[in-house]
């Protein structure tokens, strides 16, 4: 046919993206990566403390928790929930952690035990977002209630001491060749979560699912089995942080991680990750978790008032978001 | 199985009632392999309720469907994609985020192992993409281009070369050419005939009767709930077969177009 001889000649319309392109197909993270530049350089410029080794390290010592538990938020976003619940989860494993040590449990079977337990209760809760279909806002905030109030019955309001001779604490306070242990933690849960979201068949389902989960399941995928695993992996590291920061503080309060549920959440939307579903990124999301800490050590240290770090997270937040919707559009089309 | 039938798909005496309506009324359907009909009536005629029957999404009351000579029953779609009949849902099919080539493997990734762990081989996975769209000639510059990014006649491209990757014996689309701009309509018109070259049956439900002329074998007409009639294409025109969608009251006032023997009830 003619038509056939027509289209021969057409040159191939792939033009190679110019790095403009490039930046606007990946408008969350590259927003996020020049806000995360402008507050390292401004704290630099305006403390002498910020950037030294020292300081660098602490803070990601100090933001463990925080990256642990954004990165497998990017999980539960990107599948269009979202879980409210991790910061109560936190504070009962804090709290279990000092009770259980209390009473002698040797600490390796502590931390196992307790990474179950954020795992049965995360799965508890994907149980009802995923086959019952509950909405993941309604289930995480009952999540979140009933959480923090078993961690307050346990301790009666008091903060529970550990021992301060016990193998524990390692976990929060050593040091491994030269950098603290919270901090190796956290670099090998956003590796495993960055290689398991980006390079698996669960990473690429997790996105499916929060594009078009119907797709997804004509496909053939057990969507919901997808959906109630991201929530397993939010408990499990919702866990994983309480026991750092208990063992990292030494001691387990029911009142931890009050509103931490919201500093994971701006971490993650602040690297780009949409709350729609479908769109995520871990890379994002350390930048993201990563300006957050940098914000709250830089205005101690420029000897500013702490209570300012809220209302600066927050304007950043609305900035980077606005910046995503206007300068970098084509990244973040509207559906 | 094939030998005892000339027929890939022969549906006998379908009906399926929804309460107070009648949506299908004893209607049969035949398609020989490699054979594309038009199915054809206008809105609430019954052809896309009967597409469901063959696709399994909806249990007829009454009726039987052969598939290559033998007997099947489907109680969902799984049922249906196990017999090798694929539907194409053009917006249910598709995640807009993910690229090309993931589409077209969404839910069968190649993969590789690496240290005991299951990754996603992405090399293969667009490699194999990029056959399957030079097979059948579908034009997409680059299989890593998210989805969302392409026309609607591209998505449309890869929803059906999607279900065609299935090697499926029988594949139904409904309006596949619906809102999409004219080349693109020659270009999913050029992939069914493709498919179908390959010995696909392909059942082809679509309002636009231009279209039918163009890559159809035959037609079927169906008016409120069952058949009317059925023509090859060779032996008809469009001004008949607008006739049998619309009814036989129009086919006064039509009639010098065509021969009033082509209404039969």
């Amino acid at each position: 046919m003619s038509d056939g001889a027509i289209k021969q000649q057409v040159p191939s319309r792939l033009v190679r993206a110019s790095w403009h392109e490039k930046a606007v197909a990946r408008g969350g993270v590259v927003s996020i990566a020049l806000f995360f530049a402008v507050v390292c350089i401004v704290f630099s410029l305006a403390t002498d403390a910020f950037l030294t080794t020292p300081n660098l390290l602490n803070i990601v010592r100090q933001s463990a928790p925080l990256l642990i538990v954004a990165s497998a938020m990017t999980f539960v976003i990107t599948t269009g929930g979202i879980d409210l619940s991790v910061g109560s989860v936190l504070a009962l494993t804090a709290t279990l952690s000092a009770v259980l040590l209390q009473w002698g449990v040797p600490w390796p079977l502590v931390v196992l035990g307790l990474l179950c337990l954020g795992a049965v209760v995360g799965a508890a809760q994907g149980f009802f977002i995923a086959y019952e279909g509950i909405p993941a806002f309604i289930v995480t905030l009952a999540g979140l209630s009933v959480i923090r109030g078993i961690a307050l019955l346990i301790t009666g309001g008091y903060s529970i001491p550990v021992d301060p001779a016990s193998g524990f604490n390692f976990i929060g306070r050593a040091w491994f060749i030269g950098v603290p242990v919270p901090a190796l933690i956290a670099v090998v849960v956003l590796a495993v979560a960055y290689l398991v979201f980006n390079e698996t068949a669960f990473g690429r389902y997790v996105t499916g699912v929060g594009a078009n989960a119907e797709a997804v399941r004509r496909a053939g995928v057990n969507t919901r089995l997808v959906t109630l695993m991201v929530y397993v992996l939010t408990g499990t590291a919702a866990a994983l942080a309480g026991i750092i920061l208990a063992s990292r503080l030494g001691s387990g309060s029911s009142n931890s991680g009050q509103g931490f549920e919201l500093d994971v959440i701006a971490a993650v939307v602040l690297g780009g990750t949409s709350l729609f579903g479908g769109r995520g990124s871990v890379v994002g999301t350390i930048l993201g978790a990563l300006t957050v800490a940098v914000i709250a050590n830089g205005l101690i240290l420029a000897h500013l008032s702490p209570f300012l770090t809220p209302i600066v997270t927050g304007l950043i937040i609305l900035v980077a978001i606005w910046l995503n919707f206007r300068l970098f559009k084509g990244g973040s089309r509207s559906r | 199985m094939t030998e005892n039938s000339p027929y890939r798909v022969r549906m006998t005496g379908i009906s399926k009632r929804y309460h107070p309506i009648q949506v299908l009324d004893d209607v049969s359907l035949t398609l020989k392999p490699g054979e594309v009909l038009g199915l054809v009536g206008d809105n609430g005629a019954g052809k896309s309720t009967l597409s469901k029957v063959l696709s399994g999404a909806i249990i007829p009351d009454a009726g039987s469907i052969e598939i290559d000579g033998e007997v099947v029953s489907f109680a969902s779609p799984a049922d249906a994609r196990a017999a090798r009949v694929e539907m194409v849902y053009q917006d249910l099919s598709l995640c807009d985020t993910v690229d090309v080539a993931g589409n077209l493997f969404l839910g069968r990734e190649p993969r590789r192992r690496l240290a005991g762990l299951s990754f996603l081989d992405e090399a293969r996975m667009h490699a194999e993409a990029r056959a399957m769209l030079d097979r059948l000639g579908i034009v997409i510059a680059d299989t890593r281009l998210k989805v969302e990014n392409l026309s609607g006649g591209q998505r449309q491209s890869i929803a059906i070369g999607r279900a065609a990757s299935f090697d499926p014996r029988v594949l139904i689309m409904d309006e596949p050419t619906a809102a999409l701009a004219v080349a693109e309509v020659e270009a999913v018109l050029d992939l069914i005939r493709a498919v179908s070259a390959r010995g696909v049956s392909v059942i082809l439900i679509t309002h636009r009767l231009q279209d039918l002329f163009l890559v159809c074998d035959r037609i079927q007409v169906m008016y409120e709930g069952r058949n009317v009639a059925e023509r090859h294409v060779s032996e008809t025109s469009i001004e008949e077969v607008v006739n049998l969608i619309v009814g036989r009251k129009f086919t006064a006032r039509s009639a010098g177009a065509t021969d009033s023997a082509g209404v039969t009830a």
